[in-house]
């Protein structure tokens, strides 16, 4: 396992649909190993990257994705098609999530987010691209796990507030407001760091 | 007046809030709707659209590259077809073959493939039946391991379930094993007579976790 890469928003959005996820899942429920296995690598990459924006140490999002992955295999009758599967599956990451961070008892703010930058943006004059990913990733890692996740699951995996609500178990309202509070400090934090307008040359 | 200034300060402040999801067409149809109208007379909020879509892009682009490594977690979790059912069934297996009048050494050798080979077995590309999602929540539980001789037929094999009463649960196994079920009260009876059929190589009670 690594850390950040600057892969041009691999894995962003889901390349499968909800009646494919929905179909894997019944057969999971058949202990059909082979869409368990298909589910696993449909999963992986989108709860790496909701993770290790959670808990930042490799090892333990290792732990939580697989303990969640399992919770799918062993139980996958406690899903009863009421919501998304996704939502079914990132709500059980978020609570094993939350969990492994209260085991560690210690600080969530990520003091390590620069050094994660990708160092393999290109040769040539994209320093200063690299450099805004440093700044941005630095500006993310000084958010709360709550407001980190509301960003993530916005801008990333593009989900709705109502989803967002139901895989926290919070109010709606709860998603909006955290989603404005971090939306302004990471502004504040990129226009401090570089002058105003400087957000819009970087991408 | 005063109110339609405030009714003005809300949905701006509304708009604001949802920009994100406006952003990414993640809008209820009635937000999408109000912020789309707010958004036609309010400069402030076009220009925060524009840099909510940098925001987004630089936040997206963000992406991790963390191995998958399915073969290591499947090592590691121990992904089993059966890994609820494989306790129970070894330890009837263990059971019957610990008693003095063992199973003459075919049979032994089949529990013994039983044993070593459930934990790891791999699904042998073959779903347990399937159940719909609105299903029952809880997977019926088989009461009773049976092997049947190697030649059986499948006429037979449906003959003897029918005469005993069992319903296959699970199965074959990659040990040719099948878990069946029969009604808790009449599983002596059941016993008895899956063991007095020439087709039934080992017939034992299992008490398997639903």
């Amino acid at each position: 396992m690594s850390g950040y890469s600057a892969a041009g928003g691999q894995g962003r959005a889901s390349a499968f649909s909800g009646d494919d996820d929905l179909r894997l899942m019944a057969r999971v429920r058949a202990r059909d190993q082979a869409a368990f296995e298909q589910l696993y690598r449909n999963y992986h990459p989108r709860l790496a990257r909701f993770l290790i924006n959670l808990i930042h140490k490799p090892h333990l999002v290792e732990e939580v994705l697989n303990d969640t992955m399992m919770v799918v295999w062993d139980r996958p009758e406690s899903f009863r098609g009421a919501s998304k599967l996704s939502t079914w599956i990132f709500g059980i990451a978020w609570r094993k999530a939350m969990k492994a961070v209260r085991r560690q008892d210690e600080p969530v703010e990520d003091t390590e987010s620069e050094t994660r930058a990708s160092p393999d943006a290109g040769p040539d004059g994209r320093l200063g691209q690299q450099r805004a990913q440093a700044l941005l990733l630095a500006a993310i890692g000084r958010l709360s796990p709550d407001h980190r996740a509301v960003v993530d699951l916005t801008y990333f995996h593009e989900m709705g507030y109502r989803e967002i609500a139901e895989i926290m178990e919070c109010p709606v309202d709860t998603v909006k407001t955290r989603m404005f509070h971090a939306r302004r400090h990471l502004k504040r934090a990129l226009s401090g760091d570089l002058g105003a307008g400087a957000l819009a040359d970087w991408w | 007046m005063g109110n339609v200034v405030h009714l003005r300060r809300d949905r701006h402040d509304e708009a604001l809030k949802l920009l994100p999801w406006y952003m990414t067409g993640r809008l209820d149809p009635a937000d999408k709707a109000r912020v789309g109208a707010h958004l036609a007379m309010c400069p402030a909020c076009r220009a925060e659209l524009a840099a909510e879509r940098r925001l987004r892009d630089g936040v997206a682009r963000l992406a991790i590259d963390m191995e998958l490594d399915w073969a290591a977690f499947r090592r590691a979790r121990a992904v089993r077809p059966h890994s609820r059912l494989a306790g129970a069934v070894g330890a009837a297996l263990r059971r019957r073959m610990s008693r003095p009048a063992a199973l003459g050494w075919l049979v032994a050798a089949q529990a013994a493939l039983l044993l070593v080979a459930m934990p790891v077995a791999p699904p042998a590309g073959r779903p347990a039946p399937y159940r719909a999602l609105g299903a029952a929540a809880q997977p019926v539980a088989g009461n009773i391991v049976v092997m049947f001789r190697p030649e059986t037929s499948e006429h037979d094999l449906r003959r003897v379930l029918t005469l005993s009463g069992a319903r296959l649960v699970d199965g074959p196994t990659a040990a040719h094993a099948y878990v069946v079920r029969v009604p808790e009260a009449g599983r002596g009876t059941a016993l008895a007579t899956l063991r007095a059929q020439a087709a039934v190589m080992l017939a034992e009670p299992i008490d398997q976790a639903s």
